[in-house]
């Protein structure tokens, strides 16, 4: 177990990076990945890309984020990655279906974004659990459901 | 930077024990002080209750820790909403522990009694446990709560009641593994202590790898 009690820095950090950059050409770099829903945990143990177990031990007042760098020397690093965010993309058929959506979404604490007439809803649990959730909701009525594994740029 | 405010920096382990009203957190918590001290871990406990500080004032007559050790939160309203949506008051009572007592490791957030959808914010803290009890009903798994499915560990209380209250315990548990996608679940009698150290395992294995066994 490798403890990791300090964000050392951003992967971008132009002095980090250029360590970075050195440690890499060693194929040096260890990346470990999280799944969007755990970036808020301070502590929580993982295993690294390369079997690393690592325990990680942040002080509250430190965030994990995408491209931190969790350990350095001059052989090899540890960078964090997160998984892309995948969104349930619910379609109302009518608009007193996405009055009721909405509705339903907000008292179940989903979070949620909106585009165009759908409802975007940020998975942290398989899509189907959500779809029965909201299909028992409705009491039968229809939704148009599929999931995105990343967000629509903004125009 | 400086060490006297690296010294306050707060890195105590901070866990969650939400559920139902009745489903026995408090008898949970009970039974988890002494075992957890026996492990050496120094550890604090901040409860939620709606109007009252009843749950606080039973873990500091309880004899188990140091009453000042406890701390009490009065939700006000909804118990999730200050463990979810707006978790500051306990925040802020966690540190505060933490600058009182500088070596405590771990601090347990006991939420105020709640209803399936009850969840923690991982700003407040970092694992979390839904405990629910078999006399609630052997279908509460079936429903799906977001508190049942979402915990990192989910805890079947008052197992030894089982067959007074007409419960299939070991489908019940199954149909606990099946919904949680196979996380973790353990079963437990926490007034007789049963399942306990099993969920001391998790909690150390979980948050307090100083005293995580050696691999």
């Amino acid at each position: 177990m490798q403890k990791i009690e300090a964000i050392l820095g951003n992967r971008m950090d132009p002095a980090l990076a250029e360590r970075l950059h050195h440690v890499e050409h060693h194929g040096g770099i260890d990346l470990v990945t999280i799944d969007p829903v755990d970036i808020a945990r301070h502590r929580l143990r993982v295993t690294s890309g390369r079997g690393r177990d690592l325990a990680i031990a942040l002080p509250r007042d430190q965030q994990l984020f995408d491209g931190a760098v969790l350990f350095l020397d001059g052989h090899s690093a540890i960078v964090l990655r997160v998984a892309g965010q995948h969104w349930l993309r619910l379609v109302p058929e009518r608009p007193e279906d996405a009055l009721e959506l909405g509705y339903h979404a907000g008292n179940l604490h989903w979070k949620v974004r909106f585009e165009g007439g759908a409802l975007l809803v940020a998975l942290e649990a398989p899509a189907a659990d959500y779809i029965a959730r909201m299909a028992s909701q409705l009491g039968g009525r229809t939704f148009g459901a599929s999931v995105l594994e990343s967000l629509p740029k903004c125009p | 930077m400086n060490s006297a405010l690296e010294a306050r920096r707060s890195t105590a382990a901070r866990i969650g024990i939400g559920g139902p009203v009745g489903s026995g957190k408090t008898a949970l918590i009970e039974a988890l002080i002494p075992v957890l001290h026996a492990r050496g871990v120094d550890l604090a406990v901040i409860t939620n209750d709606l109007v009252t500080a009843e749950d606080a004032e039973r873990l500091r007559r309880s004899g188990l820790i140091d009453p000042e050790r406890v701390s009490a939160v009065e939700a006000g309203a909804c118990p999730h909403t200050v463990i979810r949506e707006d978790p500051s008051l306990n925040i802020m009572a966690g540190d505060v522990l933490e600058e009182r007592f500088p070596g405590v490791e771990l601090l347990i957030f006991e939420s105020g009694g709640d209803n399936l959808a009850s969840t923690f914010s991982l700003d407040l803290v970092d694992w979390w446990i839904f405990v629910i009890d078999v006399a609630g009903g052997d279908d509460i798994p079936r429903k799906k709560g977001p508190g049942v499915l979402r915990a990192d560990l989910l805890v079947v209380n008052k197992t030894d009641l089982a067959p007074h209250v007409g419960v299939d315990l070991p489908r019940m548990l199954a149909e606990a593994r099946q919904v949680r996608g196979g996380r973790p679940v353990i079963a437990t009698n926490a007034r007789r202590g049963a399942g306990v150290a099993a969920v001391a395992d998790a909690i150390v294995a979980a948050v307090l790898f100083d005293h995580a066994p050696a691999a």
